[in-house]
């Protein structure tokens, strides 16, 4: 994906949030995550299921080669066929050549990040395929042409109003103002297509290699119509959802909901083994499973890095998130967002388009206090900072010279303790030009990025000899 | 046959024997799984499984097999049910629930018809395979006499079920179930929270799931 990865201004982006952002943001995850925080109490086991889904992801990827040979060989014992994709623009390529072969018109969406991850509805589009999102709130944004604000609830960020005035405008009715009418609208106007259409493409929550089973977790149903209607499933999944077998899916299954929604379990999980078997039974007559890597087996040579690929997408990171909760989605510039993209993107763009997402966080921690497969987040994110600021075998540095020159003059200057002193000598003295009153509220730059948001308070005393005066005192 | 993106998984993780046989490395041992729950009585789980129907805004009850008929009226009145499409099965057969429908003059839809023809249909019926009590879940196989529309098309969903397919845990489904080509599961209606967090039911699925046991 490097080929299209354009750079990711993540502290430009949130230094002009409009407000209503994290407003909506913050409904939603506060909402998630006491939710979560609900079933988590009535699981006594819940610390020992997320151990236990934690080790079968490590062992999982760590065991990759072997379980996606598995994999393959059981879905296409099932009928199923697999196409094996290296890049975004192979798979394009592979859902392309079975829309033609297949006299494709018209094709129906399931939510999932791996098609917009590799921008499949452009592709679609751009070859005169109509390519509809079904899921509601992701059919709201691809009306109002933006990405999603969060995993969970990606039009959040919209409120009734606009999603009014937009269904108005693109469906030609007088659209209500009240979300169950608009639902209703969405419900019909879809209802049509998921019926008309030829082809319906999903992503998938987990791929079983026991028995080539593709996991799909939905709470509308339009995951349900997408690969039951239409004659021509294709699903696009990470090559990183594979998992050994079902006795490991049941922990995954007690994990996912109730990290992400709250839910004991989402509304509907499919097991699909390959193709119907009967006419009778409704449901695809072909199976295409597509197994995307896109830079995901190159994430896999890093020992510490290789950890982001354990992850569920719950969403459970970015929930508790403090600075994800101040920027919300848009901020991260990718598909991902939140602590699992500011580990995600960075790898799979490069860290010279994502070099500010390792930064974006305050390393506090909650995230991997409620990661479902215990991902060391916070560990990741400095592995990652030291890849842009230092580089490692893996990439050189990305970070700009000056910041590069500052920071190891810092490093020498606070490693010298005559030069610390003298430091903290003068800079009261230097800070005072800007002083008002008890407070600087107009540092020069570098410092100007955090007086832009609040004053810093002065610099009274140095800590030095504000200890030994206590120990003086103390005596 | 050499795959690219094995062959590059295989150099990431620093692996250096052939591949010997066609299904790959044997695979070591995966950890081990926590206890799965264990059953209580039969009553109680009944219990347990109703209550989180309606926690789920289902609607579900206990009803011996002389209760369908009134049920069914309640049902059809309640709903406004003009149309309704049936699973052929021998469970249903039994209870005689198409001959029930006739009675009160529903348009019976084969459960084979053509999608679009599904579609308009108010009330689809089915049964169910296996119950989890714990989740309020509904799992449901598919095949030619139980197509997987009946369940998501018409506007309503009823399962009419019997207690000897509750399971206490996920882990005997699918130990019962993993080589099946399809299998779904249910938990409650179909519902979406995607504009301004409303909770609204039956956004592309059924809008009502009701759940009748049979004891
Ligand atoms: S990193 Fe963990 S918490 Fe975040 S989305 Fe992935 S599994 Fe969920």
């Amino acid at each position: 994906m490097n080929e299209t990865s354009p750079y990711i201004g993540f502290e430009e982006y949130s230094e002009h949030v409009p407000t209503s952002i994290p407003l909506a943001v913050q409904q939603a995850t506060g909402r998630f995550v006491s939710g979560r925080a609900a079933r988590v109490a009535e699981l006594p086991q819940w610390e020992e299921l997320r151990q236990i889904g934690s080790d079968i992801r490590q062992h999982t990827i760590e065991n990759m080669d072997g379980y996606l040979t598995h994999l393959e060989a059981a879905v296409l014992s099932a009928g199923g066929h697999v196409h094996w994709a290296e890049s975004g623009e192979d798979a394009r390529q592979i859902v392309l050549q079975i829309a033609k072969e297949n006299k494709v018109k018209s094709v129906v969406k399931s939510k999932s990040m791996a098609t917009e991850e590799i921008h499949l509805n452009r592709a679609l589009e751009a070859a005169g395929i109509e390519s509809l999102e079904t899921d509601l709130g992701e059919y709201i944004i691809q009306l109002a042409g933006t990405g999603p604000s969060h995993i969970i609830v990606p039009a959040v960020h919209l409120t009734k109003e606009e999603i009014a005035v937009l269904f108005s405008k693109h469906l030609g009715i007088d659209a209500p103002n009240d979300p169950i009418e608009l639902a209703r609208i969405a419900r019909e106007t879809l209802r049509e297509k998921f019926l008309s259409a030829e082809m319906g493409i999903s992503g998938g929550n987990f791929l079983i290699a026991e028995t080539g089973t593709l996991v799909m977790v939905t709470n509308e149903g339009n995951g349900r119509m997408c690969t039951t209607m239409p004659d021509i499933h294709v699903a696009v999944v990470g090559i990183d959802k594979v998992i050994p077998d079902w006795d490991s899916l049941t922990v995954f299954l007690k994990l996912l909901a109730r990290s992400a929604t709250g839910q004991k379990l989402s509304t509907y999980t499919q097991f699909i083994t390959g193709p119907r078997h009967a006419e009778g039974e409704g449901g695809p007559k072909e199976f295409h499973l597509v197994l995307l890597d896109n830079g995901r087996s190159k994430i896999l040579k890093d020992p510490v890095g290789r950890d982001v690929l354990k992850c569920i997408r719950c969403g459970a990171c970015a929930n508790v998130c403090p600075v994800y909760k101040n920027v919300g989605g848009f901020a991260y510039g990718s598909f991902i967002s939140g602590p699992i993209g500011a580990i995600l993107s960075p790898q799979m763009l490069g860290t010279q388009a994502a070099r500010e997402l390792p930064f974006a966080s305050t390393l506090c921690g909650a995230c991997a206090d409620v990661c479902p497969v215990k991902i060391p987040i916070p560990t990741i994110l400095r592995h990652l900072r030291r890849r842009v600021s230092q580089g490692d075998e893996f990439s050189k540095p990305t970070l700009s010279t000056s910041i590069r020159v500052t920071a190891s003059l810092a490093s020498f200057a606070l490693a010298q303790n005559w030069l610390y002193r003298f430091g903290t000598r003068v800079l009261p003295t230097f800070m005072s030009i800007f002083k008002r009153g008890n407070w600087i509220s107009n540092a020069p730059y570098p410092l100007s990025r955090w007086t832009k948001a609040r004053p810093l308070p002065s610099f009274t005393a140095s800590f030095r000899n504000w200890w030994k005066k206590e120990k003086d005192s103390t005596k | 046959m050499t795959n690219p993106i094995l062959e590059n998984i295989r150099k990431s993780l620093g692996r250096t024997d052939q591949i010997s046989s066609p299904q790959g490395a044997p695979l070591s041992l995966r950890p081990a799984i926590y206890q799965p729950r264990q059953p209580e009585s039969v009553e109680s789980e009944i219990e347990t499984f109703l209550n989180e129907i309606k926690k789920l805004s289902g609607i579900g009850q206990k009803l011996s097999p002389d209760g369908i008929d009134f049920a069914l009226e309640t049902l059809i009145t309640d709903q406004n049910i003009r149309t309704a499409t049936v699973w052929q099965t021998p469970h249903l057969r039994q209870l005689g629930v198409t001959e029930i429908l006739n009675s009160f003059n529903i348009k019976l839809i084969s459960p084979n018809a053509d999608k679009h023809e599904m579609a308009q249909c108010d009330l689809g019926i089915t049964e169910a395979d296996f119950l989890l009590p714990e989740t309020g879940t509904l799992a449901l196989y598919s095949s030619t006499e139980k197509p997987r529309a009946v369940s998501l098309l018409p506007r309503i969903h009823l399962a009419i079920v019997r207690p000897e397919i509750l399971r206490a845990d996920m882990h005997q489904v699918f130990a019962e179930a993993k080589n099946s080509n399809y299998l779904v599961f249910i938990t409650g209606p179909s519902r979406t929270a995607d504009i301004e967090l409303t909770v609204t039911l039956g956004v592309h699925g059924p809008k009502n799931l009701y759940v009748w046991v049979i004891i």
